[in-house]
């Protein structure tokens, strides 16, 4: 089912914390809202779900206008980033909740609820309450009982922050195929970009109850709409006031590039980063292969120059309207 | 776990056995010294078991109606924040900082005969002061905000999460409440309750004065104990004291249940 947003706008008190905010979600696709705490982007989740009313503009779910319609009439499926378990209940009955409220019958009840329990995997589980169940395994749990009325859309809040790195990993992977197999039109909010990137098919960057761009992670990756976008998605470094990503930089001789100090090697595995100071004190990094880091033999305090590699981008859209100052790297538009 | 120093042990020790232990012992001994016939016959005093059935009666109605306006006014303030919750929830713990002689005293002002209300009430009929309905106002106000107080941490540390996914999944409200929240509020609840029947059974100056201490017709069981001492009949009323301080053991005995059930949620909390 598509939805589509239409000039959505909401206030908290005086606070504008979505301003006409419009977007056309396609049907079966995996959207991530992704912007910075405060962006409004877990706000708009809840409008969605209609856990939260709007001030101004309309929501349509399917071309059937929903934006008065009380959240348990919008058939939606709804995660919290706490999961929100039901405590008192098992897990089968966790997940039976809202077919109980459909008033199925008890064999057919239990019949849904197995066939949910195997495809989240927490068949052996059925008889245990929640507390007694890993921060993973209850994350499927309420994903097991949002999908169990069959909704028509599947809104996530922060899946996966509250899960150490590995299962939050392990579990990207896992939601990212149910998703497609099920092709549940499916809104998921995050502040981490490499997750966005990881399993959606389509970004939407918020940034202070506004829309940055929509598009999806490759173009926005590359061809980023303005200086707030590029800086959320990943990490820059401005040469000639000019922004590139680290990786399309390279040390070269002197007289070739712009000079700078080495001020730290950090060496992660096959990637090593080195970060830099131009003569205004202003710090950004490169990002050196291992191979290449070992052949040049940094040492801080040494002078370099700085060039774009050859082939690289320069990464940047083509109306830039305001200049921005990113996590303390300066970068004008060109 | 280590070892309390022995210090700490006889200090908190001897306080409980001083201000507690002692009397409480004494109370029994007291009510027993004529052996367990003499108990049973004075059980049997025509003004005491008056007493008793009329205290039963007041926790029967003060209790419940608290228990509903305690879980009901925890849901406003806590699910419906606003500017007025706010001074209600303050408004709610006023019967606390009061002494009941003034609670009793207030309530007689307004609702005697020639009050506020008591005039109007008087043409309709009805006698508020002097009367059960008085002994329950009175009830109801010194132990107003025991459940509340319970309940209203509880539901802000619960938070509306599991609320809000229950109407996603199309419950209504009325769903939601019995098969959430109340669920989740059961034992804060208990626990309220045990603490607002003990005070109602227990509350003697609020009672005095509103009750106008008739007896065989509006002492309570408290009321009908300070009368017994009064009238020199001490052993009678060593024998009322035994029986409240038994329905207080029992109803710790209940509060200590509870506690141990919130523990565990706590565990899972933590």
């Amino acid at each position: 089912m598509s939805i589509s947003l239409n000039g959505v706008t909401k206030y908290f008190g005086r606070d504008l914390v979505l301003d006409d905010v419009t977007d056309e979600v396609p049907l079966g696709s995996l959207t991530a809202l992704l912007g910075p705490s405060g962006s409004g982007k877990s706000t708009l989740l809840r409008i969605i779900a209609g856990l939260e009313p709007l001030n101004e503009g309309h929501i349509e779910l399917n071309g059937r206008d929903v934006t008065s319609v009380p959240a348990r009439d919008r058939h939606i499926g709804f995660c919290f980033q706490d999961y929100a378990p039901f405590r008192q209940l098992t897990v089968s009955d966790n997940v039976a909740y809202g077919l109980k409220v459909q008033r199925m019958p008890k064999a057919q009840i239990r019949q849904e609820v197995d066939d949910l329990l195997r495809l989240v995997r927490l068949e052996a589980f059925a008889d245990r309450y929640p507390r007694q169940l890993s921060g993973g395994q209850r994350q499927r749990m309420a994903l097991a009982r949002a999908l169990a009325i069959k909704p028509d859309v599947l809104l996530l809040d922060e899946p996966f922050a509250a899960l150490d790195a590995q299962v939050r990993g392990e579990l990207r992977g896992w939601v990212r195929s149910l998703q497609r197999e099920l092709g549940i039109t499916t809104i998921l909010v995050t502040h981490d970009q490499t997750e966005a990137m990881e399993i959606a098919d389509r970004l939407v960057i918020l940034n202070e109850g506004r829309i940055e761009q929509v598009g999806t992670p490759d173009t926005m990756y590359d061809k980023p709409a303005n200086d707030f976008v590029q800086g959320f998605l990943g990490p820059i470094t401005t040469l000639n006031g000019v922004a590139y990503r680290p990786h399309d930089i390279e040390l070269c001789a002197p007289d070739e590039g712009v000079a700078a100090t080495v001020t730290d090697v950090i060496r992660l595995g096959f990637e090593v980063r080195v970060v830099v100071s131009d003569h205004n004190g202003t710090s950004s990094w490169v990002q050196l292969t291992h191979d290449e880091a070992q052949r040049l033999n940094l040492i801080v305090g040494e002078r370099v120059s700085l060039r774009v590699r050859l082939g690289a981008k320069k990464n940047r859209g083509p109306e830039i309207p305001e200049v921005f100052r990113i996590k303390g790297v300066e970068s004008t538009s060109d | 776990m280590r070892r309390s120093p022995v210090g700490l042990r006889i200090a908190v020790l001897c306080y409980i056995g001083v201000l507690i232990g002692v009397p409480l012992i004494f109370v029994f001994q007291q009510a027993f010294i004529h052996g367990f016939g003499a108990f049973w016959t004075a059980l049997r005093d025509q003004q005491m078991d008056h007493a008793i059935f009329l205290t039963a009666l007041v926790a029967l109605v003060a209790v419940p109606l608290n228990v509903l306006f305690g879980v009901g006014a925890s849901l406003w303030i806590v699910r419906h924040p606003s500017r007025f919750t706010r001074v209600l929830d303050t408004i709610i713990d006023v019967p606390l900082a009061i002494s009941p002689i003034i609670v009793g005293l207030v309530l007689e002002l307004v609702y005697a005969q020639g009050g506020w209300f008591g005039s109007l009430l008087a043409k309709l009929g009805w006698q508020v002061m002097f009367s059960f309905p008085g002994i329950v106002m009175a009830s109801i106000f010194v132990s107003l905000p025991l459940v509340s107080r319970q309940v209203i941490p509880l539901l802000r540390e619960l938070g509306d999460h599991q609320e809000q996914t229950a109407s996603t999944l199309g419950a209504s409200p009325l769903r939601i409440f019995f098969t959430i929240t109340l669920r989740s509020i059961t034992w804060a609840t208990a626990y309220g309750v045990s603490l607002t029947l003990a005070r109602v059974i227990g509350e003697y100056g609020a009672v005095l004065i509103v009750s106008g201490n008739i007896a065989l017709v509006t002492q309570t069981l408290t009321l009908d104990i300070g009368a017994n001492f009064d009238n020199f009949n001490s052993y009678q009323g060593f024998v009322g004291a035994v029986l409240l301080a038994m329905a207080s053991i029992v109803l710790l005995l209940i509060l200590g249940v509870a506690r141990h059930r919130e523990r565990k949620r706590n565990e899972y909390l933590a």
